[in-house]
């Protein structure tokens, strides 16, 4: 073997003391799994709740908000231009629904970022079946275009979605509905809109998803049945849902709409503002955790190479006496460091993957979650590495320096 | 000029621990390059202080030092690192090998650190210089398992493994038994005259500096002649 003879010097520490050089790496090798597994987990994690948090809703909605009374309107309402006091102002009922719902569709299918778009009806209704009443709401939809946005078909637990656009005035209803009601596929359920019209329909399908709020509340039917039950023509639509090829860049997508469009455009990370406050919670705990370990880690090189400089001063003294400088001694020390680093690192990569890959396969069983959801990604690996490396070099440093410093009369002449 | 090894001139050097103290005075000396010379002089009379000095490992002294021409008085830590590993060979008074080390090993670390051969031949020559002392067959024991005699010797051939201008020694042959103190001797007086390598050791055997060049008698920490 041809090496530097600063190389060869530092392997020969390393090899001669195996113990030593074991235990550190060790350290370094932990540091580095629980690095690769707990940030698989945490993405893992993380990107499950995202997903589903995406079952439900979409990356960006589209709807008209309500706005407070002002100035302009009253000037327009008044067709003139003087400037009036508005005192205790009022929220002002706009007219709910979009105005040309399927223009603005066309419009935005145009956009290339976009994935899929669908306009939806959304109306309060109270469901009957026999003597017991139940609150929630319906949602008219095109259940194709649903299906292939939300995965409505994942959540169906019996009869079929597609009946919807087959059997004439169907629904399908959450699970919770069908339970608190005792419905099955076949039956009839009567539905009370809020102004009064009354319906009987026949359920075609039951779904569940794993949020019970929306399995007690909520039922599909088509767009324009719900158009009817609610009072309302064929172009009132409450809400288009868009989701987008890439949902991180929802809040500019959904900017750029509310300008084209004028309506308010929601984005997800708006909407679901404490799915995203739990992730930076949980970002600080596992930073802080991996942190400690690296340290320790750190810790653990810091002090066996403190302890080999300690017991080789007399060896350090006579290679410089030999004519080694203050530099190749530090290289000599900083490169121990930097072997058992990449020693322990490769280790712990392999470790940490296996880790990783052996909780994947842990069975959960909890509603849609079957095994615990870890990431492999490979950008965590190479972070892993690099931290490992980068706290050896730290690690590694001060003892190496150290050593750089050994007078060697002082040590030789005893 | 061009035929001085080594030229010190007005060392003076201190020690400030526990109480300072001069252990060098007034110290001028010229070595011609090709000279076998001897220090001498009683134990604690500075020999050793001095020869550190000479062997620009210890810096903290006060005159000037010349080393083939060139003043090392001043030159970077790091320069002189560069110096010593070039042209100066030191033995010590116990023999500092690296113990993990082969003794094979221990001789080429010097040259290779110097990188002026390739491994194969630092490793040829190592084995050669082994060779001049009887210890090849240790060759490739670790250091720390020879007897001490065995050791100084692996030292002395480290010594000499740059073809180093000057030779220094702190007691060389002091763990030596006569005949292999014989072989030392003829080899450093075979080194100063077909090399025109310098030789500057500090002895207690009288026999050896007789039978040197010059002899330089020390009394607290001045040359006496
Ligand atoms: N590090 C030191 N601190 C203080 N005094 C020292 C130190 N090293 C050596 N000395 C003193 O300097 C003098 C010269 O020592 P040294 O050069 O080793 O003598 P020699 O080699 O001739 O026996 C001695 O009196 C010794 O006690
Ligand atoms: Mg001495």
């Amino acid at each position: 073997m041809k090496f530097n003879v600063n190389t060869e010097i530092a392997l020969t520490y390393l090899t001669s003391r195996k113990k030593q050089t074991l235990v550190a790496a060790a350290g370094v090798m932990f540091g580095i799994s629980m690095f690769i597994f707990m940030q698989s987990l945490m993405k893992g994690t993380n990107d499950y709740f995202e997903k589903m948090s995406f079952t439900n809703t979409p990356h960006i909605r589209l709807f008209s908000e309500n706005k407070v009374a002002d100035n302009h309107m009253l000037r327009t309402f008044l067709n003139d231009a003087s400037e009036k006091i508005l005192i205790n102002p009022k929220q002002l009922q706009q007219s709910q629904g979009l105005t040309n719902p399927y223009g603005i569709v066309a419009q935005l299918r145009r956009n290339k970022e976009i994935s899929g778009i669908t306009p939806q009806v959304t109306g309060n209704v109270i469901y009957t079946s026999g003597s017991v009443e139940l609150p929630g709401n319906i949602a008219g939809v095109d259940i194709e275009e649903e299906n292939l946005m939300f995965d409505v078909q994942g959540n169906m637990v019996a009869g079929s979605l597609h009946d919807l656009n087959r059997v004439q005035n169907s629904i399908l209803i959450g699970k919770g509905i069908a339970d608190k009601l005792s419905l099955h596929v076949g039956d009839n359920i009567t539905v009370r809109a809020g102004n009064g019209n009354l319906v009987i329909m026949r359920v075609v399908g039951i779904f569940a998803t794993t949020v019970r709020s929306v399995d007690d509340t909520k039922s599909y039917a088509n767009i324009a049945r719900v158009q009817s039950i609610i009072g309302k023509d064929r172009s009132y639509v409450t809400e288009i849902k868009i989701n987008l090829k890439d949902y991180n860049r929802a809040n500019i997508v959904a900017r750029e709409i509310e300008t084209i469009t004028g309506y308010k455009a929601e984005d997800w990370i708006k909407a679901n503002e404490q799915l995203k406050a739990g992730f930076k919670v949980r970002a600080v705990i596992l930073n802080s955790v991996i942190g400690v370990i690296l340290l320790v880690a750190g810790f653990g090189i810091y002090n066996i190479l403190n302890m080999t400089i300690y017991e080789k001063i007399k060896e350090i003294a006579i290679l410089k006496a030999q004519g080694f400088s203050g530099r190749a001694v530090t290289s000599i020390f900083l490169q121990q460091a930097v072997f058992i680093g990449i020693l322990g690192g490769i280790v712990g990569l392999t470790l940490g993957f296996s880790l990783t890959y052996m909780v994947s396969r842990i069975y959960i069983g909890a509603g849609s979650l079957k095994y615990l959801p870890m990431s492999f990604y490979i950008p965590h690996y190479l972070e892993a590495l690099m931290f490992g490396i980068l706290t050896t070099i730290a690690a590694g440093y001060f003892p190496a320096r150290k050593a750089s410093k050994v007078d060697p009369v002082t040590i030789i002449r005893g | 000029m061009d035929n001085i090894a080594l030229k010190a001139s007005g060392i003076n050097k201190y020690f400030h621990d526990p109480v300072t103290m001069q252990v060098l005075r007034d110290i001028n000396m010229e070595v011609h390059k090709g000279e076998f010379v001897s220090i001498i002089g009683k134990s604690g009379c500075g020999k050793s202080t001095l020869l550190y000095v000479l062997s620009t490992m210890d810096t903290d002294y006060e005159g000037t030092l010349t080393i083939n021409g060139t003043n090392t008085t001043g030159l970077s830590l790091n320069q002189l690192a560069h110096l010593r590993n070039e042209s100066i060979g030191f033995v010590f008074q116990f023999h500092y090998l690296l113990p993990d080390f082969t003794c094979l090993k221990n001789v080429m670390i010097p040259a290779l650190r110097l990188g002026k051969y390739s491994y194969a031949e630092v490793e040829q020559r190592a084995y050669e210089k082994l060779k001049m002392f009887g210890v090849e067959d240790q060759a490739l024991k670790k250091a720390g398992k020879l007897s001490g005699g065995q050791q100084q010797r692996v030292a002395i051939a480290r010594a000499l493994i740059n073809d180093p201008a000057i030779i220094m020694g702190d007691e060389p042959t002091g763990n030596l038994d006569s005949k292999n103190t014989g072989i030392v001797f003829d080899l450093f007086r075979q080194l100063t005259v077909e090399y025109k390598q310098t030789l500057i050791t500090v002895t207690h055997d009288e026999d050896f500096a007789r039978r040197s060049d010059r002899i330089i008698e020390m009394a607290d920490g001045q040359i006496r002649r």
